[in-house]
């Protein structure tokens, strides 16, 4: 009886449960679901009419062909690189503003700052687009401008970015400002001692240290915004035409709209495979190891 | 001229502060202002608030609060199971070694890198094959763990000392104890910054409630506000209220946990 219950507590431990449990969700939700993923990229797949030949890759050919995919990529490219490029660069900006020792009413401005970054995404591009309305929308109000910015193919890509990049700045703001205030002392002061110029520090000492945070920054964004679907379902559902169409919005209408589930699964492999490839890219680029330390 | 940088760069700030609130004040100035007001051409920037009708008419034509409820139970199911979830898997990556650890942590980690399209339809499919759908149990059981959130807490409970740990099991605590004890009284800082992203991803989730549930007595407010777009698309003033109802409740999360939110990232632990 005693060895029992002594194999038995051994067993029946907090690391054994949580590690149990947590690999029966892994399989169940992960693993499956990416093999089936890949499977279903293989097959005709229609669960409407309960459909699920194997084709081979007719499906990546099908995709790789379609002039609507292509344009989605480069609408998609077009949407990350700029929205990571103000993201970065007017949260970097911002951080450095409230870190300087001359700036009052940090943690207002910082809260303010934050604002669209903790608000549903739904609601937000809801509000834009009344914010573009071409009649009463703030936008074209304020600025005297006559765009119909959510119907112009040339404008309303631009336009879900300026808002994104409204959305999200916040962010950046907040993790670089934390980047500034793990800044170790004592590079500066050995700059003060120097007699180093104000702009000298910042290029010298101030860049390169946040290096780890501009990546990771980086990575994060570049993750969540080839994933970004919600600002163009809600705001132009791909349109006008089809100029705001960005891989993962195509992705849902392929899987949710048409039920061309092989397809769209073949769309999402792709996705992952690009998502994978861009961050080790990043990585080898900026020679960063130690970023998930 | 000291002075006048420190004025300049708090006018910038200033305007920077305006862009990114005006759309909040707009929009809330607008949820009380008549349809009348809103679409008035070449009136003022904002329209005068002056009625609550927008707020009782939304409520009448569509049951806004009921859904605002289901919002409200099943985010903070989700974000109050992950967090627990998180802490205990982040625990025992954190100060338990065991065979596979890092390869199962970086599973674990490259579960933030997997786009939802990869795992949606396959997801979607088990949910019709369980019988689950329309029901909360697809809302709940598939998201009760978190990459991000495991995590988070791994790298927070990695700076708790060991001899801390150590004095509890001398002590005769067990396992389950100390993480309860003393693991999640010493995380606040991080149970708070996971509460405020994970209630809002929750809450703002759109596209597997739409997916799950058709019962318009059951769905989540993110999709309600699309269907009540469509249904009432030039009721602007009741458009403004349910936006504004659907927005307040992540302010309200914010704003409880914004201080250890702050000292969290301060102390460098989401770097």
């Amino acid at each position: 009886m005693k060895e029992v219950s002594i194999s038995k507590r051994s067993l029946l431990n907090f690391k054994n449960i949580t590690l149990s449990l947590l690999m029966i969700y892994l399989a169940l939700f992960l693993v499956y679901p990416i093999y089936k993923a890949f499977a279903g990229s293989l097959h005709d797949w229609n669960p409407l009419i309960d459909r699920y030949d194997y084709v081979g890759l007719a499906n990546f050919k099908a995709v790789l062909t379609d002039s609507l995919f292509w344009s989605s990529l480069s609408n998609t490219f077009f949407f990350v690189f700029f929205s990571i490029l103000f993201r970065i660069i007017i949260g970097l900006g911002l951080a450095i503003l409230l870190y300087s020792k001359l700036t009052r009413f940090k943690s207002f401005f910082r809260a303010v700052f934050y604002m669209p970054t903790i608000t549903p995404l739904v609601a937000v591009s809801f509000v834009w687009v009344w914010l573009y309305n071409p009649q009463f929308g703030l936008i074209n109000q304020v600025t005297g401008l006559n765009i119909n910015w959510m119907y112009d193919s040339t404008w309303a890509l631009p336009a879900i970015i300026f808002m994104t990049i409204w959305k999200d700045f916040g962010y950046a703001t907040v993790i670089f400002l934390g980047g500034l205030m793990n800044l170790p002392e004592d590079a500066f002061e050995a700059a003060d001692i120097d007699g180093a110029t104000a702009r000298h520090k910042f290029l010298k000492i101030t860049l390169p240290l946040l290096k780890p945070t501009t990546i990771f920054v980086t990575i994060t964004s570049m993750i969540a915004y080839l994933q970004a679907y919600i600002q163009i379902l809600i705001m132009t559902e791909g349109g006008p035409g089809t100029s705001t169409y960005v891989i993962s919005y195509l992705i849902f209408d392929e899987a949710f709209v048409n039920y061309n589930f092989g397809t769209a699964s073949a769309m999402a492999v792709i996705l992952f495979l690009l998502i994978g490839i861009l961050t080790l890219v990043i990585f080898k680029l900026s020679g960063e190891k130690e970023l998930m330390r | 001229m000291k002075i006048l940088k420190i004025v300049m760069l708090h006018a910038f700030l200033l305007i920077i502060a305006m862009i990114t609130v005006i759309p909040f004040v707009w929009m809330l100035v607008s949820s009380f202002a008549p349809n009348s007001d809103i679409v008035k051409i070449g009136g003022s920037f904002f329209p005068t608030m002056s009625t609550f009708q927008n707020y009782i008419m939304i409520q009448e034509k569509f049951n806004f609060m009921g859904m605002f409820a289901n919002s409200l139970f099943i985010a903070s199911t989700v974000t109050l199971i992950i967090i627990y979830t998180s802490a205990a898997v982040g625990f025992v990556f954190a100060k338990f070694q065991f065979r596979g650890r890092a390869l199962l942590f970086s599973i674990v980690l490259a579960t933030m890198m997997l786009p939802w399209a990869v795992t949606i339809i396959p997801r979607y499919e088990m949910m019709v094959n369980f019988g689950w759908l329309n029901s909360y149990k697809a809302l709940i059981i598939p998201s009760i763990v978190s990459g991000f959130g495991i995590f988070m807490f791994r790298q927070a409970i990695s700076q708790i000392s060991d001899e801390i740990l150590e004095a509890a099991r001398v002590d005769g605590a067990s396992d389950g104890l100390i993480f309860h004890k003393i693991i999640l009284p010493m995380s606040r800082n991080t149970i708070a910054s996971l509460a405020i992203f994970q209630f809002l991803w929750s809450w703002e989730d759109f596209l597997w409630p739409f997916l799950i549930i058709n019962d318009e007595q059951k769905q989540l407010i993110s999709v309600g506000l699309r269907q009540f777009n469509g249904q009432y698309g030039t009721d602007y003033g009741g458009l403004f209220a349910a936006t504004s109802i659907s927005i307040i409740p992540v302010i309200v999360v914010y704003l409880i946990f914004q201080k250890q939110f702050i000292a969290g990232i301060a102390s460098g632990s989401s770097k």
